[in-house]
């Protein structure tokens, strides 16, 4: 929430400043599978944002300290690449602000994991956002559950994450960078599809409960398409037998 | 009709229920990526590490030695142990490649191993342990019309580490390789031995 | 680059060294052959330049920012590049997140060697008044770790650089928004490392060669020149076997720059 005063116009004629509807996502595509290394990976492509996911595990706790002989620890890193924003080059390594979006990550899939089916393991969940524009977080829990189920972790459910914001009486679903920066409120959420239950849900501004309510449902609706290109993702895999994987693009 | 079913999608009532599936208010739900079996009425897991079972044969490597007991790595989050006795008639060095066949699993993580033998020379790959029992085939036959076009010596462990010794190393990798990719498809069998053919053809030109 | 790669890097680089006693290397690769090689530019819109490098299975994205800064106190007129590497935790089981490792810090060095030393840049033409330079920031991201980063590192920083185009300036600001000028680029370096296992000298060594290493030495050049060296591990060469790796080096620029030109045309 900056600077309102220089706030750009967010809707014109009752269109976004990017010609979306207040309840339209933005373009996703997902690769599942792209890294050679790792157990698990997606490349997501959301907007302008690009993440890449990677699963390791489960394999061997590396500090048998910190290891539970009952069930899979769980660890995230979500890092954001120094050239990934428009404008300047920021510095390299996790601040404070990627700190938490890694714990609070790392809380959603704690619980849709079956940490008991590997006791005594460690599953590493890394979140690279390689190019950002607003909403890398919902982002990133998009990708790096495509990465799990493709590295075969035993999962109850593929989650999904996506934002909603309000800029004056009006819900935007999915905030870019601009409307992020301006909006009256940003409230990203991470979902369970089969029971449409919320496993992160942040917010920060303005928001009357009525307008939660509202915010959820269309959460839960986007979710509907955000879930298909989850799995259209990892299905792609099995369709395109003579398809080299790092070919193309990546 | 063989479909491929992912985490958190109804699984159909009357599915076998093993580790990959898991129930939620009276419905069945998977927990992997899989193929669903509509005949065997069970689901393959596609991805995925691998989880000892008691009997499987596994491929590792000696990691230390103390008296007569080897701990033995074996790619996977937990340890495999081997305690060899008189019978076994044999020692390992700290490096050694074997192959060895689990008797026990204590607590999901540490895996009792007994029958070991040495695999020397040679080289070893890492596969996804869910593609072994498509490497290895019907009756192992895919494995072995890999040995037998190649002229190597191969040993599939289920943990997803295969031993290989030959000249040809390289064709026998291609097509393991080949196989791991396509694991999910039918009429595997046939291509893999035209590619095998064509690829060993290939090889000697450049040899002569 | 040589890391601690656990029992079945071993096992791997005990049969490179006894295929290499034969005089073969893993799938029949040539000596002196680079695995495939391919290059893609712009996979990073917002950044002012970007390519992603696949040597192999080795996978590297490289990002370049420009921004505004000032000059070093010893080079006032002229601009500022800035390399840096990551090994990202995702690349191999084996890296770490944490603090910038020894690995990565030389990776960076290496890199940015080379292309300093041949004047690739003209840095002299990034001056805008007093001080007040562009700084050049690229960060070396490895995605997939199968051996030889630096061939890599250098191909992906090199591309990424012919394909930045510069932001606008104006009234002391860069404008983000307007970019079309492209880099001051005197010259195209590329590197070409090699390994040493007892008297067998290969290059491109993938991850299992990399284990097997005595000695290894990364060669820049720009077609014409030697223009950066280094040596790893603790083997020795000869001056021989550095003669002959320095030809081969410049014999397979034409190879590299090729790789590179038609990566940055392709539209």
């Amino acid at each position: 929430m900056s600077n309102k005063a220089n706030a750009p116009k967010l809707i014109i004629n009752g269109k976004r400043i990017d010609g979306r509807d207040f309840n339209q996502l933005r373009p996703i595509k997902i690769t599942a599978g792209i890294l050679k290394n790792a157990d698990g990976s997606a490349l997501l492509k959301w907007g302008n944002n690009i993440v890449l996911a990677a699963v390791f595990g489960p394999q061997k706790a590396i500090s048998k300290h910190f290891a539970d002989p009952t069930k899979a620890i769980i660890k995230c890193r979500y890092s954001m690449a120094p050239f990934s924003s428009k404008g300047e080059h920021s510095r390299s390594g996790p601040n404070r602000r990627a700190i938490e979006i890694s714990k609070v990550t790392k809380e959603v899939f704690e619980n849709i994991i079956f940490v008991n089916d590997f006791p005594g393991s460690e599953i590493n969940i890394f979140i690279e956002i390689l190019q950002s524009d607003g909403g890398t977080r919902a982002a990133g829990i998009t990708a790096a559950a495509v990465a799990l189920a493709n590295a075969g972790i035993h999962m109850k459910d593929i989650v999904y994450a996506v934002s909603v914001g309000k800029v004056g009486d009006e819900l935007l679903l999915d905030l870019n960078m601009i409307e992020d920066n301006y909006s009256d409120c940003d409230m990203p959420m991470a979902i369970s599809p089969r029971n449409g239950e919320l496993l992160l849900l942040q917010m920060d501004g303005d928001i009357k409960q009525d307008e939660i309510k509202r915010a959820i449902s269309m959460a839960q609706e986007a979710g509907k398409t955000i879930s298909k290109i989850q799995q259209d993702s990892l299905l792609e895999i099995y369709k395109n037998v003579d398809k080299q994987i790092g070919v193309n693009g990546v | 009709m063989r479909n491929i079913i992912l985490p958190g999608m109804l699984a159909p009532n009357e599915i076998e229920k093993t580790e990959n599936v898991y129930i939620e208010n009276n419905k069945i739900y998977s927990k992997v990526v899989g193929l669903y079996d509509d005949e065997k009425k069970t689901i393959i897991q596609l991805e995925g590490n691998w989880i000892p079972k008691i009997d499987e044969s596994v491929v590792g490597i000696i990691t230390s030695s103390k008296g007569n007991v080897y701990e033995v790595e074996l790619f996977f989050f937990g340890r495999g142990l081997l305690i060899s006795n008189k019978y076994d008639n044999i020692r390992f060095n700290v490096g050694d490649v074997i192959s060895a066949s689990v008797k026990d699993v204590e607590d999901y993580k540490t895996v009792i191993l007994w029958n070991p033998k040495a695999l020397r020379g040679g080289t070893i790959i890492q596969v996804k342990a869910t593609k072994v029992p498509r490497i290895v085939g019907r009756s192992n036959t895919m494995v072995e019309q890999i040995a037998q076009l190649t002229a190597c010596n191969i040993v599939v462990g289920t943990n997803g580490i295969i031993w290989l010794r030959g000249d040809a190393i390289s064709v026998a990798t291609e097509a393991i390789r080949k196989i791991e990719n396509e694991a999910h498809t039918t009429g595997l069998t046939e291509r893999i031995k035209v590619m095998l053919e064509e690829e060993m053809l290939k090889l000697n030109s450049i040899k002569q | 680059m040589v890391f601690k790669m656990g029992v079945f890097e071993d096992v791997k680089g005990n049969y490179v060294k006894e295929l290499l006693a034969k005089g073969v290397r893993e799938n029949n690769r040539g000596m002196f052959d680079f695995r495939k090689i391919y290059i893609t530019k712009d996979f990073i819109p917002q950044a002012e330049g970007s390519s992603i490098v696949n040597i192999g299975d080795t996978k590297v994205l490289v990002g370049v920012k420009m921004q505004i800064g000032e000059p070093m106190a010893d080079n006032p007129t002229d601009g500022n590049l800035i390399v840096s590497a990551e090994l990202l935790p995702l690349a191999h089981a084996e890296f770490e997140s944490g603090p910038p490792s020894p690995e990565s810090i030389e990776l960076a060095r290496v890199v940015d060697r080379g292309i300093r030393a041949a004047n690739s840049i003209d840095l002299s033409k990034l001056f805008i008044e007093s001080n007040k330079v562009w700084e050049i920031y690229c960060d070396i991201y490895v995605l997939n770790y199968d051996g030889n980063l630096f061939d890599a590192g250098t191909l992906a920083v090199m591309t990424a650089l012919k394909n930045t185009k510069m932001p606008k300036y104006e009234d002391g600001k860069a404008i983000y928004e307007e970019r079309n000028i492209p880099l001051p680029i005197n010259s195209t370096v590329v590197s070409t490392t090699f390994g040493k296992i007892k008297d067998k000298i290969i290059i491109d060594p993938n991850i299992h060669e990399e284990t097997a290493l005595d000695a290894r030495l990364t060669i820049a050049n720009d077609g014409k020149i030697i223009r950066a060296m280094q040596k790893g591990l603790s083997g020795s060469i000869s001056s021989k076997e550095l003669d002959d790796m320095a030809n081969i080096s410049i014999n397979k620029y034409a190879e590299l720059n090729n790789a590179i030109n038609n990566a940055v045309k392709e539209e």
